[in-house]
């Protein structure tokens, strides 16, 4: 047992006194010693334990033994210990300070100015706590800055305050410094806002398990510095005692409680309060030293390498890693193109695709949109503005081409006359022959001219009519009556003709049948008689020429 | 002045060797001997020439109808003899002493060979008055063999309704034809000829009258920008 206990304690005194620098890398006597250490503190704290025999009396450390499964085993114990410790630190204080001894080491003596407290305030038990905490921290400002204490008290006495004053001081100069510390570590009051608020809607039970929590998080993060510090610094913390939230009773009224517990048994309850922090203390930097085994239980295998070796081999394991996850099939979504048959079936009903919808989605018709497109096209039919595809006017490019008309008749000049007059144009005798449109423009001229006479007919006042132009007319062979005679319409032409208009002849008419061959004949002969004399001139004609 | 230049032709043929001996004797200085053009009357030694064009039997009265219109022209202007030989019927030409050029004589033949074609004078005169004027000729079984009706719808074709197609070929290529049954005659210029052949070609082998309006109007059209 003693040998165990040395042992233990050669453990720690070696924990303490290594270099920051040898717990970044894994090495077995580190881990070693960190295994008895826990050893060691589990079986101081064995014994307080609530549960009577304690479920598990030693803890098992073995190198076969995991970090994790230390972990466990060590939070076993902690885990119903720790809230009974401080069940026991506020019986401490509720219980008059009479009987320090027979009571368990852990009762507070300053239950008086405690009950005094809860008195005045009724408030909850946070503050207790916190006035423990503080109670605590100043008997540890007390063991190890005795000389600064005394300091101050001579200063305040100088000044010729209370107690109270010289605890002001104190307590204030304290708080500064943990502040200082923790912005160095954590940079910033956000930790702290966070454990504030916790504390101010949680339990007891629940503030001590996060104060726990919290401390445990600060050892993982702070694993090379075994500063005491830390823990005053949580528990300053946990507290929620900082620069602006300290208040008026808080200080005067706890000091003058404390100057009073002081006064009556300080000694007493400095040693009760010592043996519990150190209680409290063991436990942390057990659980830190766990901490610490697991980092270097996992590369207790590689002790032998360098330090460049390690990082290789690490580089070569993230390497295969990725080679592997390069060479083997990446998912169907990564392969680009990828039919149907190639992804499994309505995968593609997971994924969330993404894809241009070329397409303008249907317009929603509802009765607002109808409604807006009638005023519209009302409103362009009362302006009259549309939008219809209008012709561009053509403008002609060059004058348009004189087309000769194929004229199928008979030409009524000569050949002789078409070169007459080719030549008499040529040479400038014969004025140019009236074109086409020269034609064209005389038919419009005169059918203005006509439109304008009557119009001046229509319109003049003095009117006069247009000259008679005498024009060679045909005059048809029609019966004189016909021209100028009215007569209904119901009597026809034939009915108005005078006989003579009918028939002009002279004799007793007979038809072919009705002749006799001898008038035939007379016929015939008259006839060749009239032929005769017609044709007896021409040869006359020729004879003489020739 | 021509009984000199007919006694100095005279001496010239008689006497070649002195100015022969003439221009030896002058040979530094080389006179060319320079003639007046000669009157057709002294060519051929001076004997008139004739010609004479056969009259067919359907030209017959319209040449009697049409004689005077043929005899001023010939005779007044062109200074050609001519007179009608019925019982050869020929129409005999002569020149005379006053002809002024060899090639009226010609003419006037051709003129009257047009009207006996079956031209008409008013045509046949444009002869007398240019010269670049030809009468050509041609038969429908040189273009293409047809017989029976095929022959008399080429021919139908060639004239068209009332002698449209005829006419307007006529009016587009300035040309005047002539459709005596299977031979046809054109009078004009030689380019018009040609177009107004190419068309009438075209209608005998077969084409529609209106592919070959289309033809003649664009070669119409580009005639008369030439001109």
């Amino acid at each position: 047992m003693m040998a165990a206990a040395d042992k233990g304690e050669a453990a720690m005194a070696q924990l303490r006194n290594a270099d920051p620098a040898l717990f970044l890398s894994p090495s077995a006597d580190l881990a070693a010693a960190a295994r008895e250490a826990s050893q060691h503190i589990y079986s101081s704290l064995v014994t307080f334990s609530p549960a009577q025999p304690p479920p598990l009396p030693s803890l098992l450390a073995g190198p076969a033994f995991d970090a994790e499964q230390i972990w466990s085993q060590i939070e076993l114990l902690a885990r119903p210990l720790l809230p009974h410790l401080r069940r026991q630190l506020r019986r401490l204080e509720q219980q008059p300070p009479s009987q320090p001894q027979a009571a368990p080491r852990v009762e507070s003596p300053a239950g008086a100015e405690e009950e005094q407290s809860e008195e005045d305030e009724e408030d909850s038990e946070l503050e207790e706590l916190k006035e423990e905490e503080e109670e605590l921290e100043d008997s540890d400002d007390e063991d190890e800055m005795a000389e600064d204490d005394e300091e101050d008290e001579e200063e305040l006495e100088d000044k010729g305050g209370n107690g109270v004053e010289d605890k002001f001081l104190k307590t204030k100069h304290l708080e500064e410094f943990l502040e200082q510390a923790e912005e160095e570590e954590y940079g910033g009051g956000a930790k702290r806002g966070e454990k504030k608020a916790k504390k101010n809607w949680m339990e007891e039970d629940s503030d001590d398990d996060d104060e726990g929590m919290e401390d445990d998080e600060d050892d993982e993060e702070d694993e090379d510095e075994l500063d005491l510090e830390d823990f005053e610094d949580d528990e300053e913390e946990d507290e929620g005692k900082t620069g602006g939230d300290i208040m008026y009773k808080d200080f005067f009224e706890k000091e003058s409680k404390q100057v009073k517990s002081r006064d009556s048994s300080m000694k007493k309850v400095q040693s009760r309060l010592k043996d519990m922090k150190m209680i409290l203390m063991a436990v942390k930097m057990m659980m830190m030293m766990v901490m610490m085994m697991m980092m270097m239980m996992s590369e207790q295998d590689e002790q032998g390498l360098s330090t460049y070796e390690k990082e290789r081999l690490k580089k070569r394991a993230e390497i295969e890693q990725m080679e592997k996850a390069v060479l083997e099939p990446s998912t169907w979504t990564m392969q680009g193109e990828v039919t149907a048959s190639r992804r499994p079936k309505n995968s593609a009903l997971e994924v969330d695709l993404d894809f241009e919808h070329n397409v303008r989605p249907a317009p929603i018709i509802t009765e607002e949109v109808t409604a807006s497109l009638e005023e519209m096209i009302k409103k362009r039919i009362a302006e009259g503005h549309y939008d219809d595809v209008e012709k561009p006017a053509l403008l002609p490019t060059k004058a348009p081409k004189e087309r000769k008309e194929m004229d199928e008749s008979k030409s009524k000049k000569g050949l002789a006359e078409l070169y007459e007059e080719d030549y008499a144009q040529k040479t400038g005798l014969a004025p140019a022959p009236l074109s086409i449109s020269d034609e064209l423009k005389k038919e419009a001229n005169a059918l203005f001219k006509r439109i304008c006479l009557k119009l001046d007919a229509l319109s003049h006042f003095h009117f006069a009519p247009k000259p008679v132009i005498e024009d060679m007319s045909i005059q048809a062979n029609v019966p004189a009556l016909a021209m100028e005679e009215i007569a209904p319409v119901a009597v026809s032409d034939a009915a108005m003709l005078a006989p003579e208009e009918i028939f002009d002849g002279k004799g007793d008419i007979k038809e072919d049948a009705e002749l006799t061959q001898a008038e035939r004949k007379r016929r015939r002969a008259n006839k060749k008689r009239k032929y005769a004399e017609s044709h007896k001139e021409r040869p006359t004609k020729l004879q003489k020429d020739a | 002045m021509e009984v000199d230049r007919a006694t100095t032709a005279a001496a010239a043929g008689g006497s070649s060797s002195s100015g022969a001996m003439a221009v030896d004797q002058a040979s530094r200085r080389v006179e060319k001997p320079l003639f007046d053009a000669l009157m057709p009357s002294e060519m051929s030694g001076g004997r008139p020439q004739f010609r004479k064009v056969a009259v067919p039997q359907h030209r017959f009265a319209p040449l009697k109808r049409c004689w005077m219109e043929i005899y001023t022209p010939v005779y007044e202007h062109m200074k050609v003899d001519i007179r009608m030989n019925l019982k050869a019927r020929r129409v005999e030409l002569k020149t005379r002493q006053d002809t002024p050029d060899v090639s009226n004589l010609q003419k006037c033949a051709d003129f009257v060979h047009a009207f006996m074609l079956g031209f008409d004078i008013a045509d046949a005169v444009a002869l007398l008055r240019l010269d670049d004027l030809y009468v050509d000729s041609f038969e429908i079984k040189d273009v293409k063999t047809l017989r029976g009706e095929h022959l008399s719808r080429a021919i139908g074709r060639l004239s068209g309704k009332g002698g449209k197609t005829k006419f307007a070929i006529e009016n587009s290529t300035r040309t005047r034809i002539v459709i005596a049954d299977t031979k046809i005659h054109i009078l004009g210029s030689f380019v018009n000829i040609k177009v107004a052949r190419d068309s009438l070609c075209s209608l005998i082998l077969g084409s529609p009258a209106g592919k070959v309006y289309s033809k003649l109007r664009a070669v119409s059209a580009r005639l008369a920008e030439r001109y």
